[in-house]
């Protein structure tokens, strides 16, 4: 198929409906509203539910229904929407069900502004909701990368019986780029044996299937997440995704995220001309947190300083200071109030280090 | 005799840029004012090339809060001003969809009193952009951006883009779709928009192969005045 002109939120819609979801439960707010906008087209004409639901909390909820009844099942949301879904996505990680969660993140803290920022990572990677329990996110850093990211969300929320966020800036929804969306590339649907689809006449002997996320005993509870922290741990070694852009040889080490990191190839090349050596170590998973290869990529003798850029206060920097342990010192460049980092500014951050 | 062009469309088929460039030009030899009507889209507005249009002359009227980042579709009183004041040539800038022709609805005593001649009401098409990629789509939004609008379109504009991707391709494949759409509608071929090189291209296959002029309507060379900020921070793909 020809390729398209779309905006991320298109794409990342049509993504999902290509992926085989066919339930979408949202409600409107600035900058993910083209996601239900075109779902609402969409969905009907593929046989498909869309449904604009009363409010955030109902829409999450309308998704962990879906999901414990094991329909491939999405909603999307803009930061404040997001925390309002926050019960019910750690109430379906302790009912161990898959589904897609969309973030287009805005400014924030409270309403703040309806302009790009990355100010939830801390609540994507470190809970967000209450207990013991994690999503994994995906962050991406083209309108391309979130189409191909999508299949793998739904794929990877099946495989694991966990919710899957997709975690991008504003700028992401918004911008368009030409894309191709391969048509009719949906993976096989996995078997779902322990979604409450009721008995049949034919099969009267299947256990009964309880979709529940309340362990009133203590060694209940402690089993469940037991399970889920033995899932983490295969997830971190298997599905932790990362790019390394430029590291061979680099002084200079910039680690960023989502639109941040292409603002900073663009600083990287900038840099090339003046002869100044600098990579780019961009996560793709932000949880799991590429540990190793933020260390690896930071650690390499050739690089004396390295600068974490994000559109926050400096949230991401955490990780990558864990990553490195104090090996060496990690500056952060970052704007909050949905401040965009220019490539110039951060050259400019660099060429600083260098002289310091 | 003064000019009116009302830009429809599906949301993100260039109705901002081909508006911008109509003013553009017709600012040259004209007065010219440009009427930023989109009530959907807080982000891509005519209103961000202000300095642009303010140094070409170009007389800009806008929703109320449109670059405040204030999601409040409030349309100033003063749009009405067009319909009766000194300017030559006024241009509307329609948020796309049905949704965005909406408010267009409020001004039909208006147009109706225009001269049919002085009146082009133009439906832009980019089969590229999603749900515009088959006949049948473009012609389900065609009806109902109309019946929104309470006006007739008058002509079709081929905008068959990829952005920075843009190649003869697209306007072939363009040139197809607004046949199929001209013929089922009896609406014709306003213009062929395209960037320089992929403009040429297209008319020089055209003459070559002899496509139906009908179809394509006056060629309007397009200049980028809506550049984003991401061409220039992102040019780096992933």
């Amino acid at each position: 198929m020809a390729k398209q002109l779309m905006k991320g939120c298109e794409a990342i819609a049509e993504a999902a409906i290509q992926a085989g979801c066919r339930f979408f439960f949202g409600y409107p707010i600035t900058p993910q509203n083209d996601i239900p906008e075109y779902m609402s087209a969409r969905m009907p004409k593929v046989g498909g539910c869309f449904l604009q639901a009363e409010s955030e909390v109902a829409a999450i909820n309308m998704v962990y229904g879906a999901a414990g009844a094991g329909a491939r099942v999405m909603t999307s949301s803009s930061s404040p929407g997001i925390s309002l879904k926050q019960e019910g996505i750690s109430y379906i990680a302790g009912a161990e069900l898959p589904c897609v969660i969309v973030n287009m993140m805005r400014g924030g803290p409270g309403l703040g502004s309806i302009q790009a920022s990355q100010g939830d990572y801390f609540q994507s990677t470190k809970g967000g909701g209450h207990g013991d329990y994690h999503l994994v996110v995906y962050a991406p850093a083209s309108v391309q990368e979130a189409i191909d990211l999508m299949q793998t969300a739904f794929d990877v929320a099946d495989k694991y019986r966990m919710p899957v966020l997709i975690l991008a800036d504003g700028i992401i929804g918004q911008m368009m780029e030409p894309v191709e969306i391969k048509q009719g590339n949906a993976s096989e649907p996995v078997k779902k044996d322990w979604a409450t689809v009721g008995w049949s006449e034919k099969d009267f002997t299947r256990p009964r299937a309880v979709v529940n996320s309340l362990y009133i005993e203590v060694e209940e509870l402690e089993e469940l997440t037991g399970r889920l922290q033995a899932r983490y741990a295969k997830i971190a070694e298997e599905e932790t995704r990362v790019e390394l852009y430029n590291t061979e040889d680099a002084e200079f080490m910039l680690c960023a995220y989502g639109t941040v990191a292409r603002i900073c190839k663009t600083a990287i090349a900038q840099l090339k001309k003046q002869g100044i050596k600098a990579g780019l170590v961009r996560p793709i998973t932000l949880w799991p947190f590429p540990y190793k290869a933020v260390h690896d990529a930071i650690a390499a003798p050739s690089v004396k300083k390295a600068l974490c850029v994000e559109m926050s206060a400096g949230q991401m920097v955490e990780d990558v200071r864990l990553a490195i342990n104090g090996e060496k010192e990690i500056e952060l460049l970052g704007h909050s109030g949905s401040r965009v980092p220019t490539a110039e500014e951060i050259a400019q951050r660099i060429i600083q280090m260098r002289g310091a | 005799m003064k000019r009116y062009y009302v830009l429809i469309g599906n949301f993100g088929s260039g109705k901002t840029e081909i508006s911008i460039n109509l003013a553009m030009k017709a600012a040259k030899t004209e007065s010219a004012v440009l009427v930023d009507l989109d009530i959907v889209n807080p982000y891509f507005r005519s209103a961000e090339r202000r300095k642009e249009l303010d140094k070409a002359g170009i007389s800009l009227l806008h929703p109320v809060f449109a670059m405040s980042s204030v999601d409040i579709p409030a349309l100033p009183p003063d749009i009405y001003s067009v319909f009766v004041d000194s300017h030559t040539t006024v241009i509307f800038d329609v948020g796309g969809d049905p949704a965005g022709a909406t408010a267009l609805g409020q001004y039909k005593a208006n147009f109706s009193k225009i001269p049919k001649e002085a009146l082009q009401v133009l439906f832009v098409i980019n089969p590229r952009r999603p749900l515009s990629s088959t006949p049948e789509l473009v012609l389900d939004m065609l009806h109902r951006i109309k019946f929104r609008s309470r006006l007739e379109i008058t002509g079709l504009i081929n905008n068959s883009n990829l952005a920075a991707e843009s190649s003869v391709e697209e306007l072939l494949d363009g040139y197809k779709m607004l046949k199929a759409v001209s013929l089922e509608t009896n609406i014709p071929v306003a213009f062929t928009t395209g960037l320089k090189q992929p403009l040429e291209g297209f008319l020089k296959i055209a003459l070559e192969t002899g496509l139906d002029s009908r179809y394509i309507g006056t060629p309007m060379e397009i200049e980028i005045f809506m550049h984003r900020d991401w061409d220039r921070f992102t040019e780096f793909g992933i």
